[in-house]
């Protein structure tokens, strides 16, 4: 056997820009952070170190906790309505048909469009008085709907335009997955009598498990920093429906000039978004090792 | 004018770099300076003539201009000022923001730069913070109501009077507003220009007597949620859910306006300015003008309050900004704006310079509503959060949300913001 040793630097050098980008736009900005939670700006912009008085502020604060439940009701909806439409996606496209290839690329491409972009996009087309989707409605006889404009409508309307844009983008992952499944297994099952819900169940969904956490831990983690499209499209409201946590923390440091404040905000979304994906990793490593 | 700023500096870098290798010291000195100005995003045809004007004026100042959306620019600049270096130069400016800016340190003293004499008292009390002038006047505002004339003989409804002796009130134009609006054309009786904004609904309340904040400037709660505000907003409220006259919504105020313009609005009231848009973009609209109406049981009550620009005080190119200023208060300068945008002057010798431009029924109108109606914002250094939390009760009142409940909600967030300036 042929056996010649790397030097160490060569796999540093190649891991380098990314560990840079990592310190610089990751670690660096959550220590900032973590930091940052413990301070204050006076008026005239000096830093002041304020202790708990920040995450004081904060639980005595009703707009806060609201924000709190309207982040978790989102993301315990959108998560895995997103997966399953991800999932059902990358199901329809996995066989090799005839221009199956549009479809992959067609699912795709809400992708390529900036998640800025969508929302004004979208904000355009669901506009209840002269956007183009209520139109679609009267044209059909049926009533036109406020979408953004309602309490009840807005977190929904926004769940939907969301899983519009990210759907496609799992669904690769998923895809992956799904194509890396030995054929076999499916035509031995097949051959033994079972049907293609059982083949689902049995073989499918217990081999996607790895990509399938991949997906919720990587997508639970967007979905929480989520911010362009309440900016864009409804600043929270109706009455606070969509004030995700990111919108509360650049409110915070951008409309009420209270960077200890935002700061300390980003900082519980990282807790929250931690602990989650420690419980989600945890569920499906279970899952996994019963398995075996 | 170099448009969009970061692509001029990529360019001026690239020059100043290549002068720097090839020519030195010498090529270098050549180099015009650049001022980076945030502007508001009015129509091209309304800003860059101004621009122009001052660069052909001095070849050696160019001028990086980032003309931000009215719905982005407050935003924009405070991301900016926050990281408090020497970018901008120079700002466009709210006149009630002039406290908030002044209070953290963001504005230069300019009051050894301006003649004081020269400018109308309402636009140099906005500009002065702790006795200092703070930011340089450079526009007044003013709305009225317009109104589409064939709409009205076509729904058969006599127009209101531009005479503010016989100005309509809110009750008879809603009566009006119910005739003129056609669901089935997507014809809407009357809209506010911006009608989420403090600055054209504070006036609603105040009409009814309501006072939008404390005097001392730190307290909201028991004044913007005061009974005649609620009853201000319910009436507003019911514009959009009950009586269905205006179009919901509409948080972007050039909409409106166009709107309008198509025929689709009967009644707008907006500011002097849209009077430009309408007739450049919509030659044969033909419009009438009235003054805004006010409530039976109450008083008129018009919004007034101004664009000021003002000047980071970090500028490395302080001779320059100082250039840009002096430049862009000459009669001039303000003369050309005002043919570009009619916002009432601030200078006081275009009142008279301008006098036919004057007689017309709105400028008769907005002489009036200047002298006896008009109520500023209010002045507090917080009004930055002020303005965004009213803002969005009144977004949240215009789809519906419970009145009281809404306004007693952003009081005390209000009050909880205002904290910090005590």
């Amino acid at each position: 056997m042929v056996s010649f040793r790397v030097p160490l630097w060569i796999p540093a050098a190649f891991l380098a820009p990314a560990l840079l980008g990592l310190l610089v736009f990751r670690l660096g900005p959550i220590l900032i952070a973590l930091v940052g939670g413990f301070t204050g700006t006076t008026l005239r912009g000096d830093t002041v170190y304020v202790g708990l008085r920040n995450y004081a502020d904060l639980a005595e604060d009703p707009t806060f906790w609201s924000s709190i439940r309207v982040t978790l009701l989102f993301n315990l909806i959108v998560n895995p309505f997103q997966i399953c439409c991800a999932m059902g996606l990358a199901l329809l496209v996995l066989r090799p048909t005839r221009g199956v290839a549009l479809f992959r690329a067609a699912y795709l491409l809400p992708m390529t469009v900036s998640i800025a972009l969508t929302s004004v996009i979208w904000s355009i087309l669901l506009e209840p008085s002269v956007g183009p989707v209520n139109g679609l409605l009267r044209a059909l006889g049926l009533p036109p709907q406020p979408f953004f404009r309602s309490e009840n409508q807005s977190l929904a309307t926004l769940i939907l335009v969301c899983t519009w844009k990210g759907a496609g983008y799992w669904m690769i992952f998923l895809l992956a997955g799904l194509l890396a499944i030995p054929r076999e297994l499916h035509e031995a099952a097949a051959i033994d009598g079972a049907g293609s819900w059982q083949r689902f169940l049995r073989i499918t969904l217990p081999l996607m498990r790895r990509p399938l956490a991949f997906v919720l831990v990587a997508d639970t983690a967007i979905n929480f920093l989520l911010f362009a499209p309440v900016y864009v499209i409804t600043h929270g409201g109706p009455a606070g429906s969509t004030a995700l946590l990111m919108f509360e923390a650049y409110q915070a440091a951008f409309a009420f000039l209270n960077h200890g404040r935002s700061l300390a905000i980003s900082t519980v979304i990282l807790a929250i978004i931690g602990v989650i994906a420690v419980l989600e990793l945890r569920l499906f490593r279970a899952a996994h090792e019963r398995a075996e | 004018m170099t448009k969009i700023a970061r692509r001029g500096l990529g360019r001026l870098g690239l020059a100043a770099g290549a002068a720097a290798t090839l020519g030195g010291g010498a090529a270098r000195a050549q180099t015009p300076t650049t001022l980076k100005v945030i502007w508001m995003g009015w129509p091209d045809n309304q800003v860059n003539p101004l621009m122009e004007w001052f660069e052909k004026r001095n070849p050696s100042i160019k001028l990086a201009v980032e003309k931000i959306p009215f719905n982005q620019i407050f935003q924009t600049i405070e991301v900016r000022l926050q990281a408090r270096n020497a970018d901008p130069d120079i700002f466009i400016c709210d006149s009630p923001l002039t406290a908030s800016y002044g209070a953290r340190g963001h504005l230069m003293d300019l009051t050894p730069h301006l003649d004081a004499s020269r400018f109308a008292k309402s636009a140099l009390a906005a500009s002065t913070y702790d006795g200092k002038l703070a930011s340089a006047p450079f526009g007044s505002s003013m709305q009225v109501m317009f109104y589409n004339k064939a709409l009205f003989k076509e729904a058969g409804v006599a127009p209101p009077p531009a005479d503010v002796a016989q100005r309509w009130t809110w009750e008879k134009t809603v009566e009006a507003a119910r005739k003129l609006t056609d669901a089935a054309k997507g014809q809407w009786g009357y809209a506010f220009e911006q009608s989420e904004r403090p600055y054209q609904l504070l006036p609603l309340g105040q009409s009814l007597g309501g006072v939008a904040l404390s005097p001392d400037g730190f307290k909201a709660t028991g004044f913007i949620d005061s009974p005649a505000f609620v009853e201000a907003y319910t009436w507003m409220q019911r514009l959009y859910t009950d009586w269905k006259v205006s179009p919901q919504g509409q948080f972007d105020p050039n909409i409106p306006v166009e709107m309008f313009g198509n025929g689709k609005i009967a009644m707008l009231v907006a500011g002097t300015f849209s009077v430009a848009t309408l007739q450049q973009r919509f030659p044969n609209l033909d419009f009438g003008v009235a003054p805004i109406p006010y409530f039976e049981k109450g008083k008129p009550v018009t919004p007034t309050g101004a664009w000021h620009f003002a000047i980071n005080p970090r500028t490395r190119n302080q001779a320059q900004t100082l250039t840009f200023l002096n430049d862009f208060m000459t009669e001039e300068l303000h003369s050309l704006w005002f043919k570009l945008r009619p916002y009432p002057p601030v200078l006081k010798s275009i009142w008279d310079s301008e006098k036919a431009t004057f007689d017309t029924d709105m400028w008769r109108i907005v002489r009036h509503e200047l002298d006896n109606t008009a109520l500023p914002r209010p002045a507090t250094p917080g009004f930055r959060e002020y303005e965004d939390l009213v803002r969005v009760a009144l977004r949240d009142i215009q789809t519906g949300a419970d009145v009281k409940t809404a306004l007693s909600g952003a009081a005390q967030r209000i009050d909880r913001e205002m904290q910090k300036y005590r």
